[in-house]
């Protein structure tokens, strides 16, 4: 009966659905192929090699990390993206310049403060427009690490709320679409105003001579981890864990989950609306602000290109996790990043952001509501 | 029913034309000046109202009210805009004239947020819980306004649909349609309200639950809570209500208690299939 059943499902699976099959074999050639190269051997037939090679595990324990490292900073800037699709009903493609704009506001703040604690001996025109080479590390200077990632979320936060008043908000019962659309050029907009102002060059901001190191050993190497990257996992866990609890916990929090689960009910029911729509702009604004801020932090340099590039990203963990959702959004960041940085024992690094591209058409395809998928919400 | 025959007044088989108002009954001899309205200092009071969506106007000089603890219904045909005089009170709609006054204060066009501090509850008939909320986060959110829960309406709420306290803790997405509705009046009921619009409290549930339905919404009502409520079921809702009214393409076409309604032969024949 049992046995039936399932062999009735696969048979279905089978016909109904070949490309479902055909990922699943992919999959399975993948994993079977990154096991034995980790084994070391190899599957030839004829001559051809079919699996195989040989890879580190360390090598790929490495691509892990990284991926995970910038799967914090997609999921950290996911959040946002994802709560304002839910409460504003739009995807905001402003959002990847947000990032922008909290990295160079953020590097900004940290110069000003770098130029005045450290002996700086550059002139401060250049440190004022952030052009001034590799001045900052947590060693060297923690306190302009520190103001520079508040300063990330508060000055984007500003900005953000300037754009929802002079663009969003008069249009906020116009649909989808149009705001879509009006999104894509506040997204230029912020953008050529930062290239006004920094400039196109792309600059190297972090100090990296002195920041400390550690190896972690696994089977076969060592897998560095320094000290900028621990403040990056550190820092976005710890907001990850912030908006949780200010979801789940807080009155504000709760009524941001009302209204993206029904905007007009919400209405009705007294929530305010508007101070709700406002609050999903300072959450999502500053987290992603900060994200800009600390990938910057991890990378060492800063372009107005980084949110931009980021942002398609992004919208790839977001769709993964389930449009909507706040936790399938960081979720969705993780799973893409580790893929993207991964996909790396197989094809050059050129390509790797093809794979998460990959996977976003794949989860639209077969599985729209997401991985994660009626989990919906917050 | 057919011991409600003999109270009843009818009237309504002496008019031909669909067009005049018919009105009869004991309320209707109170002289308002208005064939459709009570009495003039009411908990709610509509008078005139032209409301629709944009451009296009549904509701046509609709007059209406409901007295502090009544229990008023609002039936007819499917389009007959049943549904946008509950959301033009509630400041929902476009306002194209008229006036909505509630416990003295007039709140045309007011919207619900700055409305529902005066004691007015309103469940819409679908879509009326937050899915991915948990129960009790449901009816938290009822008293919004409030900077605290109120523990002791929660309690009562409790009191009235015991099964949400049982599952206060689960996703009310994953309530069954019946406990969703009683959810949906629960929040509601979290301010305590004076007045409660109910739109179509017994769509969509099995038969078997609208009965009980319609007894949770007679103790509501004995605890003092005034309804306006809108019916597709109409037969049973006029058995059920003080008071009616039939509205009939945006206007009002009959006013007059329940059973009048029930037993009058034109409503009858037009309205409620014989």
């Amino acid at each position: 009966m049992v046995l039936s059943d399932t062999y009735s499902d696969a048979r279905r699976t089978l016909v109904e659905r070949p490309a479902v099959v055909l990922l699943g074999l992919v999959i399975g050639y993948l994993l079977v192929d990154l096991a034995a190269k980790l084994a070391g051997t190899t599957v030839d037939v004829a001559g051809v090699q079919l699996l195989g090679g040989s890879t580190a595990v360390s090598q790929v324990a490495r691509y892990v990390l990284d991926g995970l490292i910038v799967g914090l900073v997609i999921g950290l800037a996911g959040v946002g993206l994802s709560m304002t699709y839910s409460i504003l009903s739009f995807a905001n493609f402003a959002h990847g310049d947000y990032i922008t704009t909290g990295a160079f506001s953020g590097w900004f703040a940290a110069y000003l403060v770098a130029f005045v604690t450290l002996n700086v001996d550059a002139p401060f025109g250049n440190v004022f427009l952030v052009n001034a080479p590799s001045l900052v590390s947590v060693v060297n200077a923690p306190l302009a690490v520190l103001i520079g990632l508040v300063a990330s979320g508060v000055l984007t936060v500003a900005v953000v709320l300037f754009l929802d008043r002079i663009v969003y908000k008069p249009m906020r019962d116009k649909g989808g679409i149009p705001l879509l659309i009006a999104s894509i050029g506040v997204a230029l907009a912020l953008r050529y105003a930062i290239v006004f102002v920094f400039g196109t060059g792309t600059r190297g901001v972090t100090e990296t001579g002195s920041i400390p190191s550690v190896d972690i050993p696994v089977v076969d190497g060592y897998v560095p981890l320094n000290a900028h990257e621990v403040t990056l996992i550190v820092a976005a866990v710890s907001l990850m864990f912030g908006v949780h609890f200010l979801l789940q916990r807080t009155k504000l929090g709760k009524a941001m989950r009302a209204m993206a689960d029904n905007k007009d009910l919400a209405q009705v029911t007294g929530i305010p609306t508007e101070r709700v729509v406002r609050t999903t702009w300072i959450i999502g604004g500053g987290l992603a602000g900060i994200a800009g801020f600390l990938i910057v932090l991890e990378r060492g340099t800063l372009n107005y290109n980084i949110g931009w590039r980021l942002l398609l990203l992004i919208f790839s963990g977001v769709i993964l996790g389930g449009i909507g959702s706040v936790y399938g959004a960081i979720g969705g960041g993780i799973v893409i990043g580790i893929a993207s940085r991964l996909s790396l024992v197989w094809i050059p690094s050129d390509f790797a952001r093809v794979v998460a591209f990959a996977v976003m058409i794949l989860v639209l395809l077969y599985r729209p509501s997401g991985l994660f998928g009626g989990v919906k919400t917050a | 029913m057919s011991s409600d025959d003999e109270g009843a007044v009818v009237d309504g088989s002496e008019q031909d034309t669909p067009e005049a108002a018919t009105v009869s009954g004991q309320q209707a001899a109170t002289d308002t000046g208005n064939p459709f309205t009570t009495a003039t200092d009411s908990l709610l009071q509509v008078s005139g109202l032209d409301a629709g969506y944009g451009d296009l106007q549904i509701l046509e000089g609709v007059d209406l009210n409901v007295e502090a603890g009544e229990y008023v219904t609002v039936v007819g045909p499917n389009g007959a805009g049943k549904s946008t005089v509950m959301k033009s009170i509630f400041g929902l709609t476009t306002l194209m004239g008229g006036r909505v006054e509630f416990g003295g204060a007039d709140i045309t066009g007011e919207k619900p947020e700055d409305v529902i501090h005066l004691g007015l509850g309103y469940v819409p008939q679908s879509d009326n819980i937050f899915p991915s909320l948990s129960v009790l986060e449901n009816l938290e959110m009822g008293a919004y306004i409030l900077d605290e829960v109120p523990q002791e309406q929660l309690e009562a709420v409790f009191d009235r649909f015991p099964i949400l306290e049982e599952r206060k803790g689960q996703t009310a997405g994953n309530l069954s349609g019946g406990q969703q509705q009683m959810l949906a009046m629960g929040r509601a009921l979290m301010l305590d309200p004076d007045l409660l619009l109910l739109d179509e409290p017994s769509a969509g549930l099995a038969p078997d639950l609208v009965d009980d339905m319609f007894d949770r919404i007679d103790r509501i009502n004995d605890g003092g809570t005034a309804i306006l409520m809108v019916e597709q079921n109409a037969k049973e809702a006029l058995r059920r209500c003080d008071r009616g009214y039939v509205l009939v393409q945006g206007e009002n076409r009959f006013m007059d208690r329940g059973t009048a309604l029930l037993n009058d032969e034109q409503v009858r024949r037009e309205f409620l299939g014989g």
